[in-house]
């Protein structure tokens, strides 16, 4: 009986190990796509593209933080664009009216985001399914309504004039200003975010949420307090989002009220839904595919939202799990077999 | 040594000089960004300016272009969200390298896409947007402004107010959100330099039901006129509503531009008569130049033109003008070209005050009279366009 145990405990380990590096794969396969596409922009001396693989990549972060929720915990959340504003907004006001420093900002996004995560968190998660999607919609309204009609944040308007800033990293310097370095420096925030989230997944932390997301009823019986869970995984989310967001004024130079509102938050999940729910990297691939696709067939067509609205219902129905979870048993099996080999 | 380099430099102004006509005269168009709302709320005021833009476009060309060049209008859709207006105008400025920029709606998108210009060193005008702070205290040396913007319209109001009413007791009723009780305050401000006296002032909440609890308080302040900056259905109701308790006797109603339009005109009905407001157009003005767009536009197009499509259709005319006397499409030389510059539009001559890039224009009061906007009195640019408050430049 036990060496029976052992032996289904082994086995489902190294499945895990498998599902994890083929996870891994797809994440090192994504770096190597954004240093490819990064060596062709320099070569030919491009702006442009690179700066909108950098906004890829922030929304990228932003669409990381619902997996996060929508994944791994079960929660669908349709305000996630509430934190990213948040730490736009945060990041935005440090650097105009504070101090024109990359980690200030940062540092005080970290912080402010985990209090803000924290409290938006307890009103939240005390919900489950529809009725949390429903809290996590209402609060950003709420918040991005009152944004809109704050003078002092700019109100509608927004606020313009944040300064391109120049950050010392000891070795080198990265100017915001400048897109090839900037967009490296964003490449390594949202990968080391992932790497990060990756690695709390696999943690016995991530495993209950897991569990949670699989049957929060029976947690307790385990002798866990799903309630906890599910708030740090919030604020997790909260710091991600908040953290990407903060990236996104020095990118674009200005905060507008617009980065809150539904039409963001509802991309965000349409990025992890075309990527793959519940993969991490998914969401990257996801962020990548629909700003690349918005950009294009915008400049063809005034029907862009017919045809993206399309692409997607398409994509739902022939790839339910998205482009990772579709591509992930094909590569599993590669993985697998090399594993066996060696 | 000193003579080569005199000599080089000189034969190299020479092929400079020989070359740059060269490249532009043969077919190079220029080329305009158009980043305009397409889609979402803001699709009828992108209808209007790609109307008023391709008009002017046609009459351009078919007149032999700008400075010898046809003119090329690129569009992108800004889905009215300056997050994707900054995008787009970025592709246009650097992908398409369009010479010059217009379009935006909203004027969040407006001053984003103003920042954008100006780290790419282009210029953009915009037709619609008439925040004041574009060119007041957030004023860009990138952005030039050819509509009327909100302190014009409340100034030929106020304008109209002193002269029709003068000493008029006035009670202002405004939608509780920013935008609301800033036009309510810049109005009230002109209304008391006219001589006018404020009665009071209540805020009714966004996408109000029911205004009659407002209106014990306005019949006790006697007022002989009513402000109000309300938008929308919003209108329908207070104006149904108004008229339902017979409020309107005796009571001139008047309001901001976007309180009353072609719109939600249908829907108020009778209610609306009587109502005024300060504009920068109407398609009644009664000149040679505005009949022949007028005409002209509705043979292009089946609609009539609006403002917007009327200021879309004056910003090509406004950098034509620039170009030409700039004799380039450089933006230093177009920008210095573009300030005080004069030019024609379908509203008569437009002036562009150097001092804060915003432009001069006749202004109207306009009131309903039968379910037609008429036009009631004109009141000229200098009285209503108020003091340059761009500090930047």
């Amino acid at each position: 009986m036990a060496e029976h145990l052992l032996a289904l405990r082994a086995a489902v380990m190294r499945r895990e190990r498998v599902s994890h590096s083929t996870l891994h794969f797809f994440a090192y396969a994504f770096i190597a796509l954004c240093l490819v596409f990064a060596a062709i922009a320099m070569a030919t001396g491009d702006v442009f593209f690179f700066r909108l693989a950098t906004e890829a990549l922030i929304f990228g972060g932003l669409a990381l933080a619902v997996d996060i929720l929508l994944g791994y915990t079960g929660l669908l959340s349709l305000g996630q664009a509430l934190f990213f504003g948040y730490g736009a907004y945060v990041s935005g006001l440090v650097l105009k009216e504070i101090e024109p420093s990359f980690w200030t900002a940062m540092g005080i996004v970290l912080v402010t985001a985990t209090a803000f995560g924290a409290i938006a968190g307890i009103i939240a998660i005390r919900a489950r399914g529809v009725y949390f999607a429903l809290i996590t919609f209402g609060l950003a309204q709420v918040v991005s309504k009152i944004v809109f009609n704050t003078r002092e944040l700019g109100a509608s308007d927004g606020i313009i004039g944040i300064p391109v800033i120049k950050t010392d990293f000891l070795l080198f310097q990265v100017d915001t200003g400048h897109a090839p370095s900037f967009f490296l420096l964003v490449l390594s925030i949202i990968v080391g975010l992932y790497f990060l989230v990756a690695y709390v997944m696999g943690t016995p932390f991530g495993r209950t949420l897991v569990a949670i997301r699989a049957n929060e009823s029976r947690v307790p019986f385990l002798g866990f307090h799903p309630w906890r869970y599910k708030l740090a995984a919030f604020i997790l989310a909260a710091n991600v989002a908040a953290l990407s967001g903060a990236l996104y004024p020095m990118l674009r130079g200005f905060v507008s009220p617009e980065l809150m509102f539904f039409q963001v938050s509802g991309n965000a999940v349409i990025m992890v839904i075309i990527g793959g729910v519940g993969t991490l990297i998914g969401p990257l691939y996801g962020a990548a595919i629909l700003t690349g696709l918005k950009s294009v067939i915008g400049t063809f067509t005034e029907h862009h939202l017919i045809v993206i609205g399309m692409l997607f219902v398409l994509s739902v129905i022939f790839f339910p799990k998205g482009l990772v979870g579709h591509a992930r048993p094909r590569i599993e099996r590669i993985l697998a077999a090399r594993g066996r080999e060696s | 040594m000193k003579t080569t380099s005199l000599n080089l430099k000189l034969a190299l102004a020479a092929l400079g000089a020989a070359l740059s006509p060269l490249a532009a005269a043969q077919g190079q168009p220029i080329r305009i960004g158009v980043v305009t709302p397409l889609t979402g709320t803001y699709a009828g005021i992108g209808q209007q300016v790609k109307w008023g833009l391709e008009l002017a476009a046609k009459e351009i060309n078919a007149s032999g272009g700008i400075l010898g060049r046809k003119v090329d209008l690129i569009y992108e859709d800004e889905e009215a969200n300056p997050a994707v207006a900054t995008q787009k105008a970025e592709k246009l400025f650097q992908v398409s390298n369009v010479d010059f920029l217009t379009g935006t709606v909203n004027s969040g998108s407006t001053l984003a896409v103003g920042q954008v210009a100006e780290r790419n060193n282009r210029l953009i005008a915009t037709t619609v947007s008439f925040s004041d702070a574009i060119t007041g205290e957030k004023c860009s040396p990138n952005v030039f402004r050819v509509n009327a913007r909100a302190g014009m319209q409340s100034a030929a109001l106020a304008e109209w107010l002193a002269k029709d009413k003068p000493g008029a007791r006035v009670f202002y009723l405004g939608p509780d959100y920013e935008m609301g009780r800033s036009t309510v305050a810049a109005f009230k401000d002109a209304a008391e330099k006219k001589g006018a006296k404020s009665v009071g002032e209540v805020f009714a909440p966004l996408d109000n039901k029911d205004y009659s609890p407002f209106f014990g308080q306005i019949r006790a302040a006697r007022p002989s006129v009513l402000y109000t900056s309300v938008a929308g259905n919003d209108t329908v109701r207070l104006f149904t509503q108004m008229n339902e308790y017979g409020l309107t006797k005796n009571l001139t109603v008047v309001g901001a531009s976007g309180t009353l339009t072609s719109q939600n005109l249908g829907a108020i009905g009778k209610a609306a008569e009587g109502f005024v407001t300060g504009v920068g157009y109407s398609p009644l003005i009664d000149t040679p130049e505005n009949k022949k767009f007028v005409a002209d536009f509705q043979a292009m197009h089946k609609a009539l033109p609006d403002l917007y499509g009327a200021d879309s259709y004056g910003v090509l005319y406004f950098y034509k003008a620039a170009a030409e006397k700039a004799k380039s499409t450089d933006t230093d030389k177009v920008r210095a070209a573009m300030r005080d510059i004069e030019w024609m539009t379908p509203q008569g001559k437009k002036k562009m005050r150097g001092g804060d890039h915003q432009a001069i224009q006749d202004m109207y009061a306009v009131r309903v009279v039968n379910g037609q906007f008429t036009i009631v009195a004109k009141v000229p640019g200098e009285a209503a366009i108020g003091p340059d408050s761009c500090t930047r430049f």
